[in-house]
C-alpha cells in the first residue's frame, strides 16, 4: 500500500524535500498547469450547457442524466470496451511473439527487426488509407489470402460484425514498438537459466512457459496498462475510416455500418466539435476518466497474484 | 565529461535555437498588406477548406479583388476541414486567432450561429441582399431571422445513367431523356435489374442501381417523395412524415431486400469504400448503370473518361405526375465571432458572393451560383451542366436550417443504414430519429 | 522490469525429462531454418503496407482506375514524388515537423531523467505517494484535457505557435518517467551515497555520475518521444492555425479534398514522411536495442 505522507516533517525530512524539489519541480508545475487544471475545468463544464462560446449555463446533472438515456453513449462505450477486450490480449500475444522472433540468432536479424518495427512509425493517417485498400472485400490482399486458403470472403468494413476486428488488425501493425520492449526484456533473462533447463531436458516450449513468461510478467503488466489506456482512447483510425462522419461529403455511414466504429473518443470529438455541445462532451470525458481508472486499478490489483518482480 | 564540455554547449545552443524558432513562429497574422494590394487597405484573412482546383479559383477571385479594392487586402489560407468538421475554426475563434472570413457549409450556418461562432451580418447591411439570392440559399444563411452568412455556390443532384450498359442489356433508354420529363422509380427499377450481374462466386459485380449510395441520401429520397423534414410551427423535426417513411421503405428497405442486403453491402464495400478516389467511381468503371450524384463528377468524366456514354436526368419520381425535386447543398461565407478586421472581411465577402466574384468562381469550378441573376445566364454552363442549372436548380429544396443540423443528419444516416440492413423498420428507425433530435432541438425553440 | 532475485532456481522446479530422445520438432527448432522462415513470413506481412504505399506512389492516375488494382505499377512514375512535394508546401511542412520533433525530443530528454532522478535516487517524505499520482495521470484520457488545455494556452497566447506542442515535453511525461525510474533504480545506491559522503551536491551527482550511466535509457526516451512527435496528428490539428506552421502529419490531409483523394500523391508523400524515421531507426538500432536491454539486464 502506498503510505499517505505524514504531515509533520522534521528537519531532515524538510531538507530532503528541498533537495528533491528542483528535480521533481518541473513535473509538479506541468501537472498543475497541464493536467490538474484541465481536469478541474472539464469537470465543472460537465455541469453546464456550453457551446464553447459565450456563456456556460449551469444545468446541474442534466448532461449525466441525458447520457444514461443516450443510445450512442452506450453504443460507443460498448464499441470501445469490445475493442479493448479484443485488442489488448491480441496485442500482447503478438508483441511477445514478435519479441521472440526479433531475438532469434540469425545474422540478418537487424533487417527483420527494422521491417517489423517500420509500420509502427508510419503516420496512422496514411496507414489507414492503405488499410482500406488492403481490406477491400473483392480486391484486397487480405481476402485474397483468406479465400485462397479456403475461407469466406469477409466484408471487413461493411459488416458490423467485423469492423472492429479490422481496427484490431490495423492496430497490430503497430506492434513493433511494444515488441522492442519485450525484446529487451527477453534479452535481459540470464542465459544460464535456459542452459540449465536445457541440460535437464526441458524443451523449448517448456522453457518458455517456466522461465521466459514468469520473468516477463512485469513487462506484460506494463504492456497491458499501456494497451488499455491507448485502447480506451482509440480515435484516429475511426476518424479516417469514417472521414469524421456527418455531412454529404462523408461516406455512407456515420461511423461504420450500424455505427459499429463509433468509438467513445470519436463520439466525444463529434459532440464537442461537430455538435458544439461542450458541456455534454465534458461529461463524456469525465465518465471515460472514471472507467479508465476503475479498469486500470482492477488490472493492478489482480497483478499482485501473477507478476513476479522485486524492485528496490 | 567532468565539465560543461563542448557537447553540453552544443546541446544548449540547439535547445535555445529551437525555443527561439518556436517563439519566432508565434505571433499573429496581421502585418503590412500583401503584394498585389493597394496601400492603405486593411489585411483580412480568409480561410477555406477547399483544395485545388476549387481553391485555385478562389485564389483567382482573391487576387482580382486585391488588385481593385481600396478597403481590404485578403490573405487566403487553406485549412484542413470539411463540411461539418470545423474544429479548426472553433478552436481558432476560441483562441482569439480566428480568420476574418470563413467558407462554411451553408447547411451548418444555423448550427454555428446558434453556438455563437458567427457574427450577425445585419449591421453590415446584409439584410438588403436577401432578394438577390435564390430563396432556399438565403433561408439557409439566416438564423432567427438574421443573416449570418452570404451564400456562395450550390450544387444539385440528378440521376446519372450509362447509356452503353443499358443498351447492351437490351433496355430502351429513350424514356430517360430529360426532355421527356422525369421517369418513375418503377421504370428505373425494371431497367436497372436487367443490368445486375453476379460473378462465379455469387457476389455482385454489377448492380444496376443502388439507390442509397453516393448522393442517394435520406434527404434526397425524402424530398423526392414529397416529405417535409421540419415543422417550424411546432419547432419539431418530422422524419416520421409518412412520405419520408415511405421513401425509406421503398428505396432503402425493400430495395435492399430485393438485392439481398449483405450481397448489396459487399458490393458497396468493394466499389465504394471510404475515401474512394474518383478514378474508381463505380459509375465510371461500369459497375453500376444508375447513380444519384451531383454535378461535380462532370469534371471527373472530363478528366478520366471523356468518351463516357452517359446521360443525366431528373431524380426518378414515385408515380407519374409527381413534381420532380432535388436538394441543394453548397457553401457560404461567414465572419466568425471576434474577427479583428470584420469590415474589410465583409467588403471582400460582398465581392466574392456578389455577381462579379461569384461569376468567376462558378465559371471556373462549374458549380452553380446562388445569385439569382446568374442562374439564368446560360453562358456560365458548359455541356450537361446546363441541365443542372436550368432544370434542376429551380426545383431544388434545401435542408432545414436548424441549430442541430449536423446531429439530425447523423441520426437520419443511422436510420438509413439500419433500414438498408433490415435491422429496423422505417417507422421505428425514424421515430427514434425524431425522439433524439427533438430532445436536442428543444433548447432552441421557438425558432423564427 | 527487472529481476532482482529468483526464489529457487527455476530449473529445480521443472519435472525431470529424462534421457528421452529429442523430439524431431525440437531438433527442427534448433536449426536456423525455422526461425528464418517464420521471420521472413512475419516480415512479409509487415511489409505489405509499405509495399502498397510505395507501389501506389509510383502509379499514374489512369492506372489507379484499374480493377483489380495491379500489383506492380505498369509504368512507374517517380515524378509523383516531385508532384507530391509541390502539391503541398512539403519543405515547409518538413521543417515544421523537424522543429516540433527536435523540440519535443530535447524536452523529453532533459525533463524525464531529471524528474525520474527525483523519484528514484533521492529519498524524501511522500515520495511514493506523489509517484502514485504521477502514474495515475497515465489514466487521464486526452479528451478530458482538450478544452481546459486550450483555455490555458489561450490565456498564455500560445495558440497558433509551436509552444503548446513543445513546452509540455519539458515538464515530463508519466510513461517516460516510469521508464527512466525503472532504469535508475537499478544503479547501485552506493554510487550516490559515496558521492554524497564526499560532499557532492545532488545536481552534481546527477550530472556527472548518474546521467552518463543512464545514456542508453535516455536514448530510448528521446527516440520514443521523437517518433511520437513526428507522427502527432490531433494536437497540431487543434493548436495550429496558420498553414505555414503545419507539420507533415497534418499536411497529408491536403491530399484529400471534398470530392477527391489524390491517392498516388498521398502515398508518395507518406513514403517521404516515413523515410527519416526509418533511417533514424536503422542507424540507431543497435544502440537503441542495447540501451533498452541494458536497462533490463543490470542487477
Amino acid at each position: 500500500m502506498i503510505a499517505v505522507p505524514r504531515l509533520r516533517l522534521d528537519k531532515k525530512d524538510r531538507q530532503s524535500l528541498l533537495v528533491a524539489l528542483p528535480f521533481i519541480g518541473p513535473w509538479v508545475i506541468g501537472f498543475l498547469a497541464f493536467t490538474a487544471y484541465p481536469i478541474y475545468y472539464s469537470f465543472t463544464i460537465s455541469f453546464t450547457r456550453y457551446s464553447g462560446f459565450g456563456d456556460a449555463t449551469n444545468i446541474g446533472f442534466t448532461n449525466y442524466e441525458h447520457m444514461y438515456h443516450d443510445v450512442l453513449f452506450w453504443k460507443s462505450m460498448y464499441n470501445t470496451l469490445y475493442y479493448v477486450a479484443l485488442a489488448v490480449p491480441v496485442g500482447l500475444v503478438i508483441a511477445i511473439a514478435l519479441g521472440l522472433a526479433m531475438n532469434q540468432k540469425v545474422r540478418e536479424v537487424a533487417i527483420y527487426r527494422a521491417a517489423i518495427y517500420a509500420p509502427s512509425i508510419l503516420p496512422i493517417y496514411a496507414l489507414t488509407f492503405i488499410f482500406i485498400v488492403l481490406l477491400n472485400p473483392r480486391f484486397g490482399v487480405l481476402n485474397y489470402a483468406i479465400v485462397t486458403l479456403g475461407g469466406p470472403s469477409i466484408n471487413w468494413l461493411g459488416d458490423p460484425a467485423w469492423t472492429k476486428v479490422s481496427v484490431v488488425i490495423l492496430a497490430q501493425l503497430g506492434a513493433g514498438g511494444p515488441a522492442l520492449i519485450f525484446l529487451a526484456a527477453i534479452r535481459g533473462i540470464p542465459s544460464e537459466l535456459y542452459e540449465s533447463a536445457a541440460l535437464d531436458g526441458a524443451g523449448a516450449i517448456r522453457r518458455f512457459y517456466h522461465i521466459t513468461l514468469p520473468l516477463l510478467t512485469p513487462v506484460i503488466l506494463y504492456d497491458l496498462i499501456l494497451g488499455l489506456i491507448l485502447g480506451l482512447q482509440i480515435f484516429t483510425p475511426a476518424y479516417v475510416l469514417t472521414q469524421g462522419g456527418a455531412g454529404a461529403g462523408a461516406g455512407q455511414y456515420v461511423a461504420g455500418p450500424d455505427n459499429s466504429l463509433m468509438f467513445y473518443v470519436l463520439y466525444l470529438y463529434k459532440t464537442a466539435f461537430q455538435f458544439t455541445d461542450m458541456g455534454y462532451a465534458s461529461a463524456l470525458a469525465t465518465v471515460l476518466f472514471l472507467v479508465s481508472v476503475v479498469l486500470a486499478l482492477a488490472i493492478m490489483r489482480t497483478s499482485r497474484s501473477w507478476v513476479h518482480y522485486e524492485v528496490t | 565529461m567532468r565539465s560543461f564540455s563542448g557537447r553540453g554547449w552544443t546541446a544548449s545552443l540547439i535547445c535555445l535555437s529551437v525555443v527561439v524558432a518556436a517563439c519566432a513562429q508565434g505571433g499573429g497574422s496581421s502585418g503590412p498588406p500583401l503584394a498585389g494590394c493597394k496601400s492603405g487597405t486593411t489585411l483580412a484573412t480568409f480561410w477555406t477548406s477547399h483544395t485545388p482546383p476549387d481553391s485555385d479559383s478562389l485564389k483567382h477571385v482573391v487576387d482580382t479583388y486585391n488588385g481593385q479594392s481600396s478597403v481590404g487586402c485578403v490573405k487566403m489560407v487553406q485549412v484542413p476541414g470539411s463540411e461539418t468538421d470545423v474544429t479548426k475554426l472553433m478552436t481558432a475563434v476560441r483562441g482569439g486567432s480566428g480568420p476574418d472570413v470563413y467558407m462554411l457549409d451553408r447547411f451548418t450556418v444555423a448550427e454555428r450561429a446558434a453556438a455563437g461562432v458567427l457574427t450577425d451580418l445585419t449591421k453590415y447591411g446584409a439584410g438588403n441582399l436577401s432578394s438577390k439570392y435564390v430563396d432556399f440559399a438565403w433561408k439557409e444563411a439566416t438564423f432567427q431571422g438574421k443573416p449570418y452568412a452570404l451564400p456562395l455556390d450550390t450544387d444539385v443532384r440528378a440521376l446519372w445513367y450509362r447509356k452503353d450498359l443499358l443498351k447492351a442489356a437490351g433496355v430502351d433508354i429513350t424514356p430517360l431523356d430529360p426532355a421527356n420529363g422525369p421517369v418513375t422509380i418503377d421504370t428505373v427499377r425494371t431497367m436497372a435489374n436487367k443490368v445486375n450481374h453476379q460473378d462465379a462466386s455469387g457476389a455482385y459485380d454489377v448492380i444496376g442501381f443502388v439507390p442509397w449510395v453516393d448522393q442517394g441520401w435520406h434527404y434526397t429520397w425524402g424530398f423526392d417523395f414529397g416529405g417535409s423534414f421540419f415543422d417550424s410551427g411546432s419547432c419539431k423535426v418530422t422524419p416520421t412524415d409518412p412520405k419520408i417513411v415511405q421513401a425509406f421503405t421503398t428505396m432503402f428497405g425493400d430495395w435492399a431486400k430485393a438485392l439481398g442486403p449483405e450481397k448489396a453491402q459487399t458490393w458497396v464495400s468493394s466499389f465504394l469504400p471510404p475515401n474512394n478516389p474518383p478514378q474508381q467511381w463505380p459509375f465510371l468503371t461500369g459497375k453500376t448503370a444508375f447513380i444519384i450524384t451531383g454535378d461535380w463528377p462532370l469534371n471527373w468524366v472530363k478528366q478520366y473518361k471523356p468518351d463516357l456514354q452517359y446521360g443525366v436526368t431528373y431524380i426518378p419520381i414515385p408515380k407519374t405526375g409527381d413534381t420532380p425535386s432535388t436538394w441543394a447543398g453548397g457553401w457560404s461565407l461567414v465572419i466568425p465571432t471576434g474577427a479583428k478586421h470584420a469590415d474589410a472581411g465583409y467588403d471582400f465577402m460582398k465581392y466574392l458572393a456578389g455577381p462579379d466574384g461569384m461569376k468567376t468562381y462558378v465559371t471556373e469550378t462549374q458549380h452553380l451560383p446562388t445569385w439569382k441573376s446568374l442562374g439564368s445566364d446560360a453562358s456560365l454552363y458548359q455541356g450537361d451542366h446546363t441541365f443542372f442549372a436550368t432544370k434542376l436548380l429551380p426545383v431544388a429544396k434545401s435542408r432545414p436550417p436548424i441549430p442541430v443540423g449536423a446531429f439530425y443528419w447523423d441520426q437520419l444516416s443511422t436510420a438509413q443504414d439500419a433500414v438498408v440492413r433490415g435491422s429496423a423498420t422505417a417507422d421505428k428507425a425514424l421515430a427514434d430519429v425524431a425522439t433524439n433530435t427533438n430532445a436536442k432541438l428543444q433548447q432552441f425553440c421557438p425558432l423564427k | 522490469m527487472t529481476v532482482r532475485s529468483v526464489d529457487r532456481p527455476l530449473v529445480e522446479q521443472l519435472p525431470q525429462a529424462g534421457r528421452r530422445n529429442r523430439r524431431p520438432l525440437a531438433g527442427l527448432l534448433q536449426s536456423a531454418v525455422t526461425p528464418r522462415v517464420i521471420l521472413i513470413g512475419m516480415c512479409f506481412l509487415y511489409l505489405v503496407p509499405f509495399y502498397w504505399m510505395a507501389t501506389t506512389a509510383l502509379k499514374d492516375n489512369p492506372e489507379l482506375n484499374i480493377y483489380p488494382p495491379t500489383l506492380w505499377p505498369l509504368a512507374p512514375n517517380p515524378g509523383n514524388f516531385i508532384s507530391a512535394i509541390r502539391y503541398i508546401p512539403f519543405p515547409q511542412f518538413f521543417i515544421n515537423s523537424v522543429i516540433l520533433t527536435a523540440g519535443t525530443a530535447i524536452g523529453a530528454g532533459i525533463s524525464n531523467p531529471l524528474i525520474a532522478y527525483g523519484f528514484a535516487r533521492i529519498k524524501w517524505p511522500g515520495r511514493d505517494f506523489v509517484f502514485a499520482i504521477v502514474m495515475a495521470t497515465i489514466f487521464v484520457p486526452f479528451p478530458v484535457l482538450i478544452l481546459g488545455l486550450f483555455d490555458v494556452f489561450t490565456k498564455l497566447g500560445w495558440i497558433d505557435t509551436f509552444l503548446p506542442l513543445i513546452i509540455p515535453a519539458f515538464f515530463g511525461n508519466p510513461f517516460y518517467i516510469f521508464l527512466m525510474r525503472q532504469f535508475l533504480l537499478q544503479l547501485p545506491v552506493e554510487i550516490s551515497d559515496s558521492a554524497r559522503i564526499d560532499g557532492a551536491r545532488e545536481l552534481q551527482i546527477f550530472w556527472h555520475i548518474i546521467l552518463p550511466l543512464a545514456k542508453p535509457a535516455v536514448a530510448v526516451v528521446i527516440i520514443f518521444a521523437a517518433v511520437a512527435a513526428w507522427n502527432e496528428f490531433l494536437l497540431p490539428l487543434i493548436y495550429l492555425q496558420d498553414e505555414s506552421r503545419y507539420p507533415l502529419a497534418i499536411g497529408l490531409q491536403f491530399f484529400r479534398s471534398q470530392h477527391n483523394v489524390q491517392y498516388n500523391l498521398l502515398m508518395a508523400a507518406s513514403t517521404l514522411v516515413v523515410l527519416p524515421v526509418l533511417a533514424l531507426f536503422l542507424g540507431f538500432q543497435k544502440f537503441f536495442i542495447e540501451g533498452v536491454s541494458v536497462g533490463a539486464v543490470k542487477g
